[in-house]
């Protein structure tokens, strides 16, 4: 009887420390938010109260102590430009409180005062702008007109309030330094003790109660986030302990730790490879997908739900015809992976046939040779087609030229930038499927021509009913995946014709880049983008092989 | 256990603070690095305790790590930059205006158009460093003087053509090359804030442009290793470049320099756009009087005759040209001859450069109306604005 009691405290106790660990992250993260809009308010409270405090009373008229402690608050008078460089400006502090001098002193020069080039600034922006009001760090924007409310984006936690009376004095206030709440180490100790107490006496009883225990043990974890009042925090951790309450009914929980306990080793190697894919793969993807429903501006970002997948899908108000609308890149890059993978195939599988006749002398030379194209990075491949394409002094046009025939402005036109582009893919890419091909022809039983041949079958019937047949099974896999490059090929595609001619022959990677280096880092378009393009090749894997495969069956 | 004891010094190492000191990004290259770098080393003498680390960043990839960095306080403290950015990044607080430092004893020392290119908004954002445009070199074995206007430059065609050459190259499809003949006709790209981008003048100029190509006077679609090409094999007799054309130069070729001709159309010089390379601060700047110390010794007199003779750069600090050496370089003489107009730095400028530069391939290439062109151009540019 102690033995299953000690037991059941044990895997109680397993249980709400698993959930306790998620817990406290859920909690530390609204901690910190709710800390950080704590501060920012407070730190804004104090600067808006200085500024009116100045603004309205002047030295000469009322007591220092106007001022909260801390602050630093100066009236700055009308600028004077220097006549022959406007943008030259002196400016004055006619009052000041809080800082280490007073009275009437020059902004800048010898006697520059730690803020001074701070207030100066200030100065020139509500000039200049107006006054706009800034979105805070944390989201909680104040709309005021005439008036620059922020805090400071150098981390140092001050908040800087600036009002222009209509005289044209600016009264400016930044208050001191700010370190944020430190982290409340005691509170969430106190609940983590008192939580485990209650988990720990539900154990003790056993049945019904231990389920009570967990979920009450774990929901007292979201006490602090209830004061705080961050109530989706608080809210998830109890769904956390309703969902480990429940698991602990089906016995769920039990029969996950004795499976990781049981494949202990297994587990211990997968681990550094699943931990790799993901920080390298799962994380980037899911940051990708995320930034597709946002906004960049200089470094901000703004969420906008779908606007950027709406704007993408519905062509951004360009006819069908344009290289900018969305469908057209579609088509483009469609035919474009159409087109590829069939001279691909062709001549790979062409190539794979002469090279595996027997008669054929050297073929080792030849199959090196015609790898060649495959072992060479891409990149280099396209830049020397690009070259060789070259309207003035390409190679190709140089061999027309020898033939009589005149010169071809290949990026000039879009059948012919396309042709280019098909061209230089088509030469990295047939190695690949002849390699493919080479590989399934090995593969096939002789005694199956001999039988044929014996049967009185024709070369190509031979061909059409025992060659192509074997293929199909190594070519299908490698027909998706082939499509899937063709489909992303950024290199040649920004390498050769670079979108020329007009941006015609984007396809949607290239259109992608774009959106992200070329019209003011739209990285929110990139993604969305990116998470586009993603959907169309799931789609494609999902049903287009489903497609091949079955042509295979019908075989 | 080890493996706890890597990952604490790898986290104490991330936390450790920089040194003391500026660190400057630039995208020098060959002797301006030279020049640049003697200029930090004479600093660093100076001031062992404060020095400046110089990083050398590729171009196309400077402006798109600076907007990553700097918000997020890893970039640089200082760095250099031409101003046609400035709109934008000090709208974004990226850059630190700097007029605080700076009165008119201190900005006397600059050509008027390289401080204003500094100026916007009311504030000044950087000091600059040196200025860029284009003007024109020819072979002085193929013509004895420069063509002074268009029509001269036309009749200097067939002649080169027959010899299977040109009269001109230039980097036509691009906005950059083709701003002389556009502002040559009185067009602009815009004015302030405002687009002036589709305007009959514009579509003259691209026509032009276009007949230059349709007649054979200039290559189609001619690149800058293109260029310098034909110049050296003296199928080119004139070439548009700018100052760092004169490194591409090959040994033993005769060449000049001088301002770009008359647009015979319209009586007006083809003016080229104006860069003005400067040293701007970053908003995120850890010690910001000490950086502003470092820009304005940067610039100074000193420094300023050093590269112009180092590196024989068209320096924006006029009291350089007061040492008899550098005044009568024939090369700067040109280049400073030369009638410019200041590039834009309103934020819509950058937004510019790739549509028009598609809308100059597709008419160069006879197949596209001007007028129609830029008015798509416009309408491009108008796009990307709202977003901004």
């Amino acid at each position: 009887v102690t033995r299953d009691a000690a037991d059941l405290l044990r895997r109680q106790l397993r249980d709400f420390g698993v959930a306790a660990l998620l817990a406290i992250v859920v909690i530390s993260t609204a901690f910190v938010a709710v800390r950080n809009r704590e501060l920012a308010s407070g730190q804004i409270e104090l600067a808006s109260r200085a500024v009116t405090a100045i603004a309205s009373t002047p030295s000469a008229a009322a007591p220092i102590e106007t001022v909260p402690p801390g602050v630093h608050a100066v009236v700055v008078g009308p600028a004077t430009a220097s006549t022959a460089r406007p943008y030259l400006r002196r400016r004055e502090v006619v009052d000041e409180r809080g800082g280490s001098s007073t009275g009437r002193r020059e902004l800048g020069g010898a006697s520059a005062g730690a803020d001074d080039k701070l207030f100066y600034d200030l100065a020139s922006r509500i000039e200049r702008d107006g006054g706009v009001a800034e979105l805070l760090p944390d989201g909680s924007g104040r709309a005021i007109a005439g008036k620059i409310v922020e805090i400071m984006h150098d981390g140092s936690g001050r908040a800087v309030v600036v009002e222009r009376s209509p005289a044209g004095a600016i009264a400016i206030a930044v208050t001191a330094e700010a370190r944020p709440a430190p982290y409340p180490f005691l509170v969430v100790i106190g609940v983590l003790g008192l939580g485990l107490a209650l988990a720990a006496a539900g154990g003790l009883v056993g049945g019904r109660a231990a389920r009570l225990g967990s979920f009450a043990g774990i929901s007292t974890l979201a006490v602090p986030a209830l004061l705080w009042h961050a109530w989706v925090a608080a809210a998830v951790i109890a769904v956390v302990a309703l969902a480990v309450a429940l698991a602990q009914r089906a016995q769920l929980t039990d029969r996950l730790f004795t499976g990781i306990r049981r494949h202990k080793t297994a587990l211990g190697f997968l681990a550094p490879a699943a931990l790799a894919m993901l920080v390298l793969v799962a994380t980037p993807f899911l940051i990708g997908i995320i930034l597709g429903f946002y906004d960049h501006h200089h470094g901000t970002w703004t969420f906008v739900g779908f606007d950027n997948f709406i704007e993408i899908l519905s062509g951004g108000g360009h006819p069908l015809d344009d290289p900018m609308n969305f469908w057209f890149i579609l088509g483009v890059t469609v035919l474009w992976t159409a087109a590829n993978v069939m001279l691909h195939v062709t001549i790979g599988v062409l190539l794979a046939l002469a090279l595996s006749r027997k008669w054929l002398v050297g073929r080792g030379v030849f199959r090196m040779l015609l790898i060649l194209p495959w072992a060479i990075p891409n990149y280099i491949t396209a830049l020397i087609w690009k070259g060789m394409f070259d309207g003035e002094y390409g190679a190709i046009n140089s061999l027309l030229h020898l033939f009589g025939l005149d010169d071809v402005s290949w990026f000039g036109s879009w059948a012919t930038a396309f042709a280019a582009n098909v061209a230089t893919n088509t030469w990295l890419g047939f190695p690949f499927m002849m390699v493919v091909a080479l590989g399934a022809l090995g593969s096939i039983p002789r005694d199956l021509y001999e039988a044929a041949s014996v049967d009185g079958a024709s070369a190509w019937q031979r061909f059409r009913h025992i060659t192509l047949p074997h293929l199909r099974p190594a070519l299908g896999p490698a027909v998706a995946l082939g499509s899937i490059w063709t489909f992303n090929m950024f290199n040649v595609i920004f390498l050769v014709s670079a979108g020329k001619p007009g941006g015609s022959t984007n396809i949607l990677v290239t259109d992608a880049y774009r959106w992200a280096f070329e019209r003011g880092e739209r990285y929110g378009m990139a993604a969305a983008y990116a998470t586009i393009i993603f959907l169309v090749l799931l789609l494609w894997t999902v049903f287009g092989t489903r497609i091949v495969r079955s042509k295979d069956a019908d075989a | 256990v080890k493996i706890w004891l890597v990952a604490i010094a790898l986290v104490m190492a991330c936390g450790e603070p920089r040194e003391p000191g500026v660190v400057l990004w630039h995208a020098y290259t060959g002797l301006e690095r030279d020049a640049l770098e003697q200029s930090a080393a004479t600093w660093n003498r100076e001031h062992p305790t404060t020095p400046i680390t110089l990083v050398a960043v590729p171009y196309d990839a400077f402006a798109d790590k600076l907007t990553s960095a700097i918000p997020g306080g890893n970039g640089p403290d200082l760095f250099i930059y031409p101003h046609d950015r400035i709109g934008d990044w000090s709208a974004a607080g990226v850059i630190e205006p700097i007029e605080y430092w700076v009165d008119d004893a201190r900005a006397e020392r600059f050509s008027n158009e390289a401080i204003e290119a500094m100026a916007y908004k009311g504030s000044l954002w950087g000091l600059p460093l040196a200025v860029k445009s284009l003007a024109m070199y020819y072979r002085t074995d193929l013509v004895d003087h420069p063509p002074a206007s268009t029509d001269e430059l036309v009749a200097l065609g067939p002649k080169m053509h027959a010899a299977g050459g040109f009269a001109l190259a230039y980097a036509n499809v691009d906005l950059y090359g083709h701003a002389p003949w556009l502002h040559g006709f009185g067009g602009r790209v815009m004015d302030d804030d405002t687009l002036m981008i589709a305007t009959p003048e514009a579509a003259t100029a691209m026509s032009f442009a276009r007949s230059l190509v349709a007649g054979g006077v200039v290559p189609a679609d001619a690149q800058g290793p293109l260029v310098a090409s034909l110049f050296n094999e003296g199928r080119a007799a004139t070439v548009m470049s700018g100052p760092w054309f004169v490194t591409d130069i090959a040994k033993g070729v005769p060449w000049k320099v001088a301002p770009l001709p008359i647009v015979s159309a319209t009586g007006k010089p083809a003016a080229p756009f104006l860069g003005v390379e400067g040293i701007l601060m970053s908003a995120r700047a850890r010690d910001k009087d000490l950086a502003f110390a470092v820009m304005d010794a940067l610039t100074s007199d000193a420094q300023a005759t050093m590269r112009a003779r180092v590196a024989r750069q068209v320096v924006a600090n006029v009291r350089a040209y007061d040492e008899p050496d550098i005044a009568s370089d024939p090369v700067l003489a040109a280049f400073r001859a030369q009638t410019t107009v200041t590039m834009p730095k309103a934020p819509g400028m950058r937004m510019v450069w790739t549509p028009y530069r598609t809308a100059l391939g597709e008419v160069l290439a006879g197949r596209a109306d001007p007028a129609a062109q830029l008015l798509s151009v416009e309408r491009e540019v108008h796009r990307y604005l709202e977003h901004l």
